[in-house]
């Protein structure tokens, strides 16, 4: 037993389910009072909020120290209790596991004191750090877990936790949406795990192995069933990455979503998808099963298509949000894609995108809010002259899109650089120019869709009118800076990120 | 213990329940005491009996020949009569409160209490005539609940059950004398009883009159095309629809088809055949019509009924893999779906009985003035679509399992109409969830005013289901080593 993996996948949980339960109560106690006063005026709800923000707060910063430190800290495994006879709820801390553990970290961190300004428009603030918190606990079980089952057993409560951050604002839009994104989230994971029964009879084990586990001698004869199996989790897993044909809930989800909520959909939820399908492909099946296959193929096709279909339709949307949602389903794909060659070269590519996309895609989120919360713009158009009202915020988002496009000396170049470079050297007939190509199209549609937002708002033409500067408030631009400052780093000093992940890469792909 | 308590078992809610309208109670209260030491006596006896099981048999009337009334205790009607024990006594506490809103609460307990005693003789029959004969006779015991309320629906319903329920007899009632003609016994025997000489070459034979047999039985289970009564009977009172509806008349449906198949047939003789795929097919089918039947509703009960219909075809696509891993599964998701459907079931009769509302859209807002009802709801939903953690999915794990390791072409295909299956139920329980806890930012709960939880003896249930379902969830090691020793010693 190791306490420490334990603690600090329980610690943000217990703390969650805490903020719902008293959330729960008073909303009880709300709707006994308006229901006897015939009312339909909500109670305000300011005072107190100071001790909530300390509570939360502090709870973030304990769970991240200790998720860091247990990530950091040597190798540690942990069976917890067995679920199944044969399948127990198993931890174990790997090199991929602590990447994305740090990732969603500084990510959680960044867009949860952000939440604290944000979320004073939007109400019902206990139920949002509530689920907020415990969503934070599930994500670090869902980085930690040892095997295929555990893995699933988070997923699933990765979805559920995080629908009631979808439809908190509680408009007939948002439940709508929320419902969507619960139909293809479970669509996904059913998909999912329709490939472990699978893999389950065909596989020496569901722990988490570099290289594979899968057995060749009762796999044998069972070729093609098995790689239908592999396809149909792809797909599923790919759900949550929003890649084509499953990627419909993401411009409807995210939008409507409280920003930082949107920010955390966008920069962490869909990477679990991205994780899901690492831990089946590299982890469980082993590359070289699906190497050269339909299987292979028909997943870099989607994969290129959902890269060109999210640009363009970023590029011709207009509303701000959706805009990035559309943005994020064409950025995951270029993770996926990298994925999908089952090169070094390409997996180093794709996770170097994972994380600067985690850090940028926040980051543009969390800008997206700033404009929300303080003007109430939701369209492109209205954003025009803001550059001179919030320099520093306008700042950052720039820094963000240039990221976002690739052009150094940000992470995105380091990332795109990589995935290029995966695609030519994998040799695989006419994908490994047309990756490229794509790839490069895309980024040119990516500057089209976010760098005029940079120049409308720092020269919006007409006359020069005086305009008072007024940035948002530190809680809001503190994280921005720091997500900026992360996006810009990582291609500074890339050296350590890329050695890093392409150990990883050549463990799994020898 | 003394085999003669099984038949004691079997009588005490028989003379319980006859006994309520012939004893002059001052008073309810008095009569529910009585009815609920009734119930709780039959299941203490039970659990003793299972405990301690008798080793002989007990023959309790001889028609001629093989031709007897006997019971027997083992594996498989051990599981069966142990739910039934634990679930009675429960429905019971429940329907106290219930039933206070319902004409005639007499003949309603009357008949409510005979058929525990009914499905117990269903668990513990020991030859294919008694089990034939519980059978006819649940049905017959369960006709009055369902036209309780006398209206002009319940009466129309009630003939459909009396319809379906007669004709699936008479078509169990040809593979009952196949059997006794052709088997070495009418006892159930694992691995079958068929003797292989007498039928000689006529193997199409067996398996046609096993496809009509099996429909026979599947009518209780309200396998597609017979399913409409069940949706239909959802008129009765709540605690028929959740108990019997759910649970023990579905169940013994279900409980028949795995007796037949595994103890009088013989897995051995149908595995591999075109019956197994007929049957698989239809199985399949149900899995999945079910389920969208279920979402086109909007009526609560009826929702749940046709949930109901395509869970049990869970348990029927278990039996008809035909092996030890299938019949494993089919034991589970009868015992985990019975807990996690009567729970859902109970809440949607304690919207019903304190606010007379039957639909789904009529909901909005109710999470917070019934939580501890919808709280139930929620986790009842989440155990039927198989979140893990909940015993929804450790059934389906091992049905999957079992569908994986049979090999079969046709099995894999009832994988991924489990997989759908769970799909659809994520969505037809979950936008009720949705409904009650996000009823919108501008709802006025001024219209939803006088609603309130019901009292305790609503809510003890719920929570002893729940406690149930966590637990089979998280720990479900013992009960499925139980159930495969059983299901090892069967097939």
């Amino acid at each position: 037993m190791d306490g420490m993996l334990l603690v600090s996948i329980a610690l943000p949980i217990l703390a969650g389910v805490i903020l719902l339960i008293a959330s729960f109560s008073e909303h009880l106690r709300q709707a006994e009072t308006l229901g006897k006063k015939k009312t339909g005026v909500r109670k305000e709800q300011s005072e107190g909020m100071k001790g909530l923000h300390i509570y939360v707060g502090l709870v973030l910063v304990a769970s991240v120290a200790l998720t860091l430190t247990t990530a950091w800290t040597g190798e540690r495994s942990l069976t917890l209790f067995t679920l199944l006879d044969e399948i127990p709820v198993f931890f174990q801390i790997d090199d991929i596991g602590r990447l994305f553990a740090t990732i969603v970290s500084i990510v959680w961190l960044a867009a949860g004191f952000y939440a604290f300004v944000y979320m004073k428009h939007e109400g019902n603030e206990k139920r949002y750090f509530g689920f907020y918190l415990l969503l934070y606990g599930v994500l670090t079980g869902l980085d930690f877990s040892g095997n295929l089952i555990t893995m699933y057993l988070f997923y699933e409560l990765m979805t559920l936790t995080s629908m009631p951050l979808v439809l908190h604002n509680g408009t007939r839009e948002a439940t709508m949406a929320a419902l969507k994104y619960l139909f293809y989230s479970m669509c996904g994971a059913y998909a999912g795990l329709f490939g472990i029964f699978f893999l389950y009879r065909y596989c020496d084990s569901l722990i988490f192995t570099a290289g594979g586990t899968l057995n060749a001698v009762t796999a044998s004869g069972h070729g093609g069933l098995l790689l239908t199996a592999v396809f149909v989790m792809i797909v599923g897993f790919g759900a949550k990455a929003g890649m084509f044909p499953l990627h419909a809930w993401l411009p409807a989800a995210h939008p409507v979503a409280p920003s930082p909520a949107s920010a955390v959909l966008s920069g962490i939820i869909v990477k679990s998808g991205v994780l899901a399908v690492v831990r089946v492909i590299y982890y469980i099946v082993g590359p070289e099963f699906i190497r050269g296959t339909w299987v292979q193929y028909t997943w870099m096709a989607l994969t290129l298509l959902t890269v060109f279909m999210g640009s363009m339709l970023a590029f011709r949307e207009k509303i701000f949000k959706k805009r990035l949602a559309y943005s994020t389903v064409s950025q995951i794909s270029y993770i996926l894609f990298g994925l999908s060659l089952l090169n070094e070269t390409a997996f180093t590519g794709a996770m170097l995108h994972t994380v600067t996309h985690a850090f940028v895609k926040c980051g543009l989120f969390l800008t997206a809010g700033v404009f929300l919360s303080y003007f109430g713009y939701t369209k492109v158009d209205q954003l025009d002259g803001l550059g001179k009202k919030m320099p520093v915020t306008m700042w950052c988002y720039t820094i963000f899109s240039l990221a976002l496009v690739g052009i150094p000396p940000t992470g995105g170049f380091i990332s795109k650089w990589y995935l290029a470079e995966g695609s030519l050297e994998s040799g695989i007939g006419v994908f490994s120019w047309l990756g490229p190509v794509v790839l490069l199209v895309s980024a040119l549609l990516t500057a089209g869709y976010l760098l005029p937002i940079t120049m409308k708002g720092f020269f919006p033409g007409g006359e020069n009118k005086a305009v008072s500067k007024k940035e948002p408030s530190l809680f809001m631009l503190v994280p921005l800076i720091v997500l900026a400052a992360l996006a810009v780093l990582l291609g500074m000093i890339p050296n350590p990120m890329i050695q890093y992940v392409s150990d990883i890469a050549l463990t799994l792909l020898q | 213990m003394d085999e003669k308590f099984m038949l004691l078992a079997v009588v005490l809610p028989l003379i319980t329940g006859v006994l309520i309208p012939a004893l002059p109670f001052k008073n309810r209260k008095q009569m529910c005491i009585f009815m609920e030491t009734g119930v709780l006596l039959t299941s203490v006896l039970v659990i003793l009996l299972l405990l301690n099981p008798p080793s002989d048999t007990l023959t309790v009337f001889r028609f001629t020949g093989n031709l007897s009334i006997t019971f027997r205790i083992d594996g498989a009607g051990s599981i069966f009569a142990c739910m039934a024990a634990v679930l009675w006594p429960l429905a019971m506490l429940y329907s106290f409160e219930y039933m206070k809103h319902e004409q005639n609460e007499k003949a309603f307990f009357l008949f409510y209490v005979i058929t525990y005693g009914v499905t117990l003789g269903v668990a513990l029959s020991e030859n294919i005539l008694t089990m034939y004969f519980f059978f006819e006779m649940m049905s017959l015991v369960t006709l009055p609940l369902v036209m309780h309320t006398r209206t002009r629906d319940a009466i129309l319903a009630s003939r459909t059950y009396l319809y379906y329920m007669l004709g699936g007899a008479a078509f169990a009632f040809i593979g009952m004398i196949f059997i006794l003609t052709y088997g070495t016994t009418s006892s159930f025997v694992a691995g079958g009883v068929l003797d292989l000489t007498k039928i000689g070459g006529r193997t199409n034979m067996i398996l046609v009159i096993y496809v009509l047999c099996f429909c026979g039985f599947a009518v209780k289970t309200a396998m597609w095309p017979f399913s409409t009564w069940l949706p239909k009977a959802g008129v009765a009172p709540t605690p028929v629809t959740a108990l019997l509806h759910a649970v023990a008349v579905v169940n013994t449906g279900a409980f028949a088809v795995l007796r037949i198949t595994y103890f009088s047939f013989g897995a051995d003789v149908i595995r591999g055949t075109w019956a197994q795929n007929a049957l698989m097919g239809l199985v399949i089918f149900t899995i999945v019509y079910g389920c969208s039947r279920a979402l086109k509703e909007t009526h609560i009960k009826r929702r749940l009924a046709w949930s109901t219909v395509s869970n049990l075809s869970y348990i029927l696509f278990g039996i008809v893999l035909m092996t030890p891993l299938g019949m494993t599964g089919a034991l589970s998701h009868m015992v985990f779906h019975s807990f996690m459907k009567i729970c859902s079931f109970f809440c949607a009769g304690a919207v019903i009985y304190k606010t007379g509302r039957n639909y789904v859209h009529e909901l909005d807002g109710f999470g917070w003035k019934m939580p501890k009802v919808f709280v139930s709801f929620t986790i009842a939903s989440f155990a039927l679509m198989g979140v893990p953690g909940l015993c929804g999915f450790v059934s389906k794990w091992n049905l999957a399992k079992a569908a994986v390791e049979s090999g079969n072409g046709m099995a894999y295909a009832g994988v991924v109409a489990l997989m759908i299956s769970a799909l659809l139920t994520a969505v037809y329980m979950l936008s009720i969830v949705v409904r009650a806890f996000f009823p919108g930012k501008d709802f006025d709960y001024g219209t939803i005013r006088d609603v309130e939880d019901p009292n305790w003896m609503m809510i003890v249930p719920l929570v002893v289901f729940i406690v149930v379902m966590f637990v089979f969830g998280l720990h479900s090691g013992p009960i499925i080593r139980l159930l495969q020793t059983i299901a090892a010693a069967a097939a």
